[in-house]
């Protein structure tokens, strides 16, 4: 069962600066953390390989400090570490960022499954695993809460709805999405942290590594036009409840809605 | 002058808090109030290979520094719990152990305390004496490969759960030896737990020792030169406890800032009156200064520089900084920092063990004091 896991580094914050120009987020400077949702998908790695056997192979795009998120993933005892970086795949899009992974993932080249994070924490698009799935023209199973191997190269999730759960069932290799309460993921022992920092590789691949078309990769390969970037303010006002019969309440608020032309 | 810490430093300190988060905090008022830790708590200390920091991996530690040991301390501290202090005796006592230790007492002690199957103790505190060591009444008598010890220690952490202790007794030409004594011998018992004012479940109890029969293979450190082992721990131990108050008066901090930020005084959140605003800002400011010289005397250590003055001064400046940081984060807490449902009112307690414990803040003084008037 060898799995590949795409993994992000989100800033810690909220409060990221944006290049109104470029209308991406001014990531340099900012403290880095793993995409929480994505320690869930390496859990669910961990998980699998230890019961099933296998290779589990972390990937990750993004500049240099990125490596702090693979060397997270080695910590908590992924095998191997693959960091995509380089000013041509600077300021993707979910579709640039999708089409690396992809050519990445080609490159590793053996694998059973190919786990994401249902979404990361600063974009929160959730399309990048879905459009990975599509590139390298395998099912997606997305918004997993369980993963099982079934029939011996069949994989099971329990999918997570807006209004209740279904069960998926597809052939591998297949790619799936995790939600956060799938599992609770593992905490990285002090002498792993170690290991990680001191005794394991990351391997770095820049666009010229991966192939491809040059003009699909980072702002050039981004279709995705960001107008105007801007922090949506909250209005704070009274609020007021209104109690009593039904249809005596809704005439009272048509009034209220009329009065302040809202109708 | 590096002020950076590594990567691998800051992931350990978020291993650090995701522990302390998940594992100790959802437990700690219990704990707490139970005046109980649960017996599976060490051994996921040991899991998260934090019992053996600064121990070599062939003796089952980490191998790493008394810088990292500070700074998961800090963490692991923002709970208030005297759980911390298994696991910090634990630590501090395998680090004895190496440093003084034979290869036969390494390879038989240092593994079970990394392990979390035994529990450390460091014993020197008596009825009549903690601050002065050289009043110990202890006594250790020799017959054929054995030491026979009898007294009363006062205070125990840890004296009555299972494994090794470190016990200082005068031997036959009145001079200070350290043994290491396993708990569960001829001869020794203990007396329940003393009720603290904070730190519930520190199992602080006295131990009796009725001719305890102790192989002469457990002498730690050179016959007679005791005091070089107490003294030597007792210095790295103050530096783990001041970086104890210091995650604690953090969490003295953000829960005030919590509390703060949500009380409504006025009209307004209390953080919009500038009375409040300068406390948390001299809270701050106590706490910022706490740290970076924690860090640096750890740093020291980690160099292999004499840390006992360091130490001692480190120590008489933090414990009434922080101690002060606690009073302010009650204040700003109103009454309900005085109710047990509010984490202050534990921290407060807790923040108040560190002036009288270890070695007294008034030894500090004397410490520092006697250096600085040397001829
Ligand atoms: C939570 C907790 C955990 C503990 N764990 C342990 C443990 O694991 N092992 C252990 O051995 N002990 C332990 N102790 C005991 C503790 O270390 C001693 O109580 C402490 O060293 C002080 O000793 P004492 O109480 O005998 O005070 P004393 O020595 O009687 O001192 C009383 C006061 O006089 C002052 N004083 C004494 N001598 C001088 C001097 N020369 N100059 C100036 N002022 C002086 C002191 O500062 C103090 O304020 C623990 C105590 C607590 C509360």
């Amino acid at each position: 069962m060898d799995i590949v896991i795409c993994i992000k580094e989100v800033p810690e914050t909220t409060e990221v600066p944006w290049d109104p120009e470029k209308g991406i987020l001014i990531r340099e400077g900012i403290p880095g953390i793993l995409n929480p949702n994505d320690k869930n998908a390496i859990e669910a790695a961990l998980q699998l390989t230890e019961k099933y056997g296998g290779v589990v192979t972390a990937i990750s795009m993004g500049p240099a400090q990125t490596d702090d998120a693979l060397r997270e993933a080695l910590s908590l005892g992924v095998d191997n570490a693959v960091l995509l970086t380089g000013r041509h795949l600077a300021g993707a899009d979910t579709l640039a960022t999708s089409y690396t992974l992809y050519l990445a993932v080609k490159k590793i080249g053996r694998f059973d499954i190919v786990l994401c994070g249902k979404e990361s924490a600063d974009g929160v698009t959730a399309q990048v695993g879905p459009q990975l799935a599509e590139f390298l023209d395998i099912p997606q199973l997305t918004y997993a809460t369980n993963i099982e191997i079934v029939k011996g190269n069949f994989v099971r999730i329990k999918q997570k709805l807006e209004d209740g759960f279904r069960e998926l069932e597809s052939p591998l290799p297949a790619l799936i999405t995790v939600e956060r309460e799938i599992n609770n993921p593992r905490i990285p022992p002090m002498d792993h942290i170690m290991e990680a920092y001191r005794d394991k590789q990351v391997m770095v691949w820049t666009a010229d590594d991966l192939g491809g078309q040059m003009e699909r990769f980072g702002l050039k390969g981004s279709p995705t036009q960001c107008l105007k970037v801007y922090t949506q303010r909250i209005k704070k006002g009274k609020m007021q409840i209104l109690e009593g019969d039904g249809s005596m309440v809704a005439k009272e608020l048509v009034q209220i809605l009329r009065k302040r032309n809202l109708t | 002058m590096e002020f950076n810490l590594s990567a691998e430093s800051k992931l350990m300190i978020k291993a650090a808090r995701d522990f302390a988060e998940q594992t100790i905090e959802p437990i700690a008022a219990k704990i707490d109030g139970d005046d109980a830790i649960p017996d599976d708590l060490l051994p996921k200390f040991a899991k998260a290979k934090m019992l053996g920091m600064m121990i070599p991996k062939e003796y089952g530690g980490t191998g790493s520094t008394a810088l990292n040991m500070i700074l998961i301390t800090e963490e692991l501290a923002k709970t208030a719990s005297a759980v911390y202090w298994s696991m910090a005796l634990n630590n501090s006592v395998a680090e004895t152990i190496c440093h003084w230790g034979s290869d036969d007492q390494k390879e038989l002690f240092i593994p079970p305390l990394c392990d979390g199957s035994n529990y450390a103790a460091m014993a020197f505190t008596e009825p009549a004496t903690g601050s002065d060591p050289a009043a110990i009444t202890s006594t250790a008598h020799s017959d054929d490969d054995y030491y026979v010890l009898n007294g009363t220690k006062r205070f125990i952490t840890n004296g009555q759960r299972k494994g090794y202790g470190i016990f200082y007794a005068k031997d036959e030409t009145e001079k200070v030896t350290a043994f290491v004594v396993d708990k569960s011998s001829d001869g020794y018992t203990c007396s329940k737990p003393w009720a603290l004012m904070g730190l519930g479940g520190q199992g602080l109890v006295d131990v009796f020792l009725k001719n305890v029969r102790v192989p002469k293979a457990n002498i730690l450190g050179e016959k007679g030169k005791g005091f070089n082992v107490l003294l030597r721990w007792i210095a790295g131990e103050r530096v783990q406890q001041m970086a104890f108050m210091l995650g604690m008066g953090q969490a003295c901090l953000e829960e005030s800032l919590k509390y703060a930020k949500e009380r409504i005084v006025k009209g307004r959140p209390m953080t919009h009156m500038q009375g409040f605003q300068w406390m948390l800002s001299e809270m701050h400011a106590s706490i910022e200064a706490c740290r970076w010289w924690t860090y640096r005397v750890a740093s020291k250590q980690d160099e292999g520089d004499e840390i006992q003055v360091d130490s001692a001064a480190l120590k008489l400046f933090i414990v009434p900084t922080i101690q002060e940081v606690a009073r302010k984060a009650l204040q700003i807490h109103g009454s309900y920092g005085y109710c047990k449902n509010y984490k202050i009112e534990r921290l407060y307690r807790t923040i108040a063990h560190a002036g009288v414990t270890g070695s007294s803040t008034e030894i500090q003084k004397t410490l520092v004091g006697s250096y600085l008037a040397r001829p």
